[in-house]
């Protein structure tokens, strides 16, 4: 038990180390290219920060689910989202330009033939919980949020200290 | 029982051809004067023959056909008397034949072995049973009171039972996982707190990354790249030290450094894996 309890602090240690680093060198990232279009960013202020920060969110997204790496569900279903987002983004909102009217009438269709549940709403909110049994969706969910508090922790002490 | 035991044994040693008959008996049941003559000669003998014999006929089809079967009956029935009477006609076939005497004694010794001819004739069932069965030895005495009760035996409930379980259990660990969350009952509330914390968790980060933007942004215009550069540099040797070392000698070297946010986090992970 004790040398369980060893391994997963490592474990969980290992996953914070590398998502600190990785989101470090993301947001070194960031701030280099923000530094590369100063100029456009200071003429709409707004829209640059909304989008800088949406890039370090996703960035903080894309790090966690490195650090966790392809054996766990929901990571692999997110980098899967963040591999494909600009192809998935583009024919989406074609398709929503296309295909308006069908995409209401199959929503209308679900919505009528069952009430989500607790469980399809946990669904909705872990990555790629839509292809998981109940059992496998907990599994997952437990450790997501394991993950998601470590990554919360981990920006809250990086904020700390560059606000210092 | 031991009477009836005896005088059939003695019988058979005396009489060759009516003991092949009542060997043979069980597997064609199509002719019966020739065993009836021989049931006769045993109730003649023993006016508990017939009680014996009878027990044997069931079992003997039961047998013949599937183990399944066999286990259905004896949880329908009561245990006891059916164990003896296996038992004694299992010496009286003792030397007929050997796979009936190996399945009897299998059957009378207890519930586990019961359990483990179940999964040799379920073997080639559905997956989900297969799933159940690591979880099925620590509750094979519910089990064995549900199907003396409501015989609720067949695979759909066993591998229902066993995943119900499993939720639960993880339901246990979530609860323990979320704060504030072990104080809640029920299975649907539990699901609300969580479903909350993780939005919660979601919304945390949504704000954080809206502050290292206006921190980022900040150290951009006052600040260069610099800034951040060497922490980030000194943020790649506590990971190969926390790869290859154990995690007292990671602290100490990030206590010996000069990046302090670092040591805050180890000092975290300390904590948060308790």
């Amino acid at each position: 038990m004790a040398s369980k309890h060893t391994i997963a602090t490592r474990h969980a240690q290992g996953i914070r180390a590398r998502f600190a680093s990785r989101f470090l060198r993301s947001l070194l990232r960031v701030r280099r290219s923000s530094n590369r279009f100063g100029g456009s960013q200071s003429n709409d202020e707004g829209i640059g920060k909304r989008i800088r920060t949406d890039r370090i969110k996703i960035a903080a997204y894309a790090a966690m689910a490195r650090a966790v790496g392809p054996r766990r569900t929901w990571s692999r279903a997110l980098l899967f989202k963040l591999r494909n987002r600009a192809r998935i983004h583009g024919v989406s909102r074609k398709r929503c330009l296309v295909s308006e009217k069908k995409r209401v009438t199959r929503n209308k269709v679900v919505a009528i033939s069952r009430e989500p549940s607790r469980a399809d709403t946990l669904r909705k909110l872990v990555p790629g919980g839509d292809s998981m049994d109940t059992c496998v969706l907990l599994e997952e969910t437990a450790h997501y949020i394991k993950c998601l508090a470590t990554q919360v922790t981990v920006m809250q002490s990086i904020a700390d200290r560059l606000l210092l | 029982m031991d009477p009836p035991l005896i005088n059939e044994t003695s019988f058979s040693a005396a009489n060759p051809s009516s003991y092949t008959l009542a060997e043979i008996w069980p597997f064609p049941p199509p002719p019966p004067p020739p065993t009836r003559s021989g049931l006769r000669m045993d109730n003649l003998a023993d006016p508990d023959g017939s009680l014996e014999e009878s027990t044997l006929t069931d079992q003997s089809s039961g047998n013949g056909t599937r183990i399944r079967k066999t286990r259905d009956f004896s949880s329908e029935k009561d245990d006891s008397t059916k164990i003896v009477s296996t038992t004694t006609s299992a010496n009286d076939l003792n030397d007929s034949n050997g796979k009936r005497r190996k399945i009897t004694g299998s059957r009378s010794v207890n519930d586990d072995s019961r359990a483990e001819t179940e999964a040799s004739s379920a073997a080639n069932n559905k997956s989900a049973e297969q799933s159940s069965k690591a979880s099925e030895p620590p509750k094979q005495d519910y089990i064995h009171v549900k199907a003396r009760r409501g015989q609720a035996t067949d695979s759909h409930s066993l591998a229902e039972r066993a995943r119900r379980e499993k939720i639960s259990e993880r339901m246990n660990m979530l609860q323990d996982l979320v704060p504030g969350c072990n104080k809640v009952i029920g299975k649907a509330l539990v699901l609300d707190e969580i479903i909350n914390y993780i939005q919660s968790l979601q919304c945390q980060v949504e704000f954080l990354s809206m502050k290292l933007e206006a921190v980022n942004s900040r150290m951009n215009t006052s600040t260069t790249i610099e800034g951040l550069h060497p922490k980030d540099l000194g943020a790649q040797p506590f990971v190969a030290t926390g790869m290859i070392f154990s995690p007292q000698p990671t602290r100490e070297y990030v206590q010996g450094s000069q990046s302090e946010w670092l040591h805050m986090q180890v000092g975290g992970s300390f904590e948060r894996a308790l």
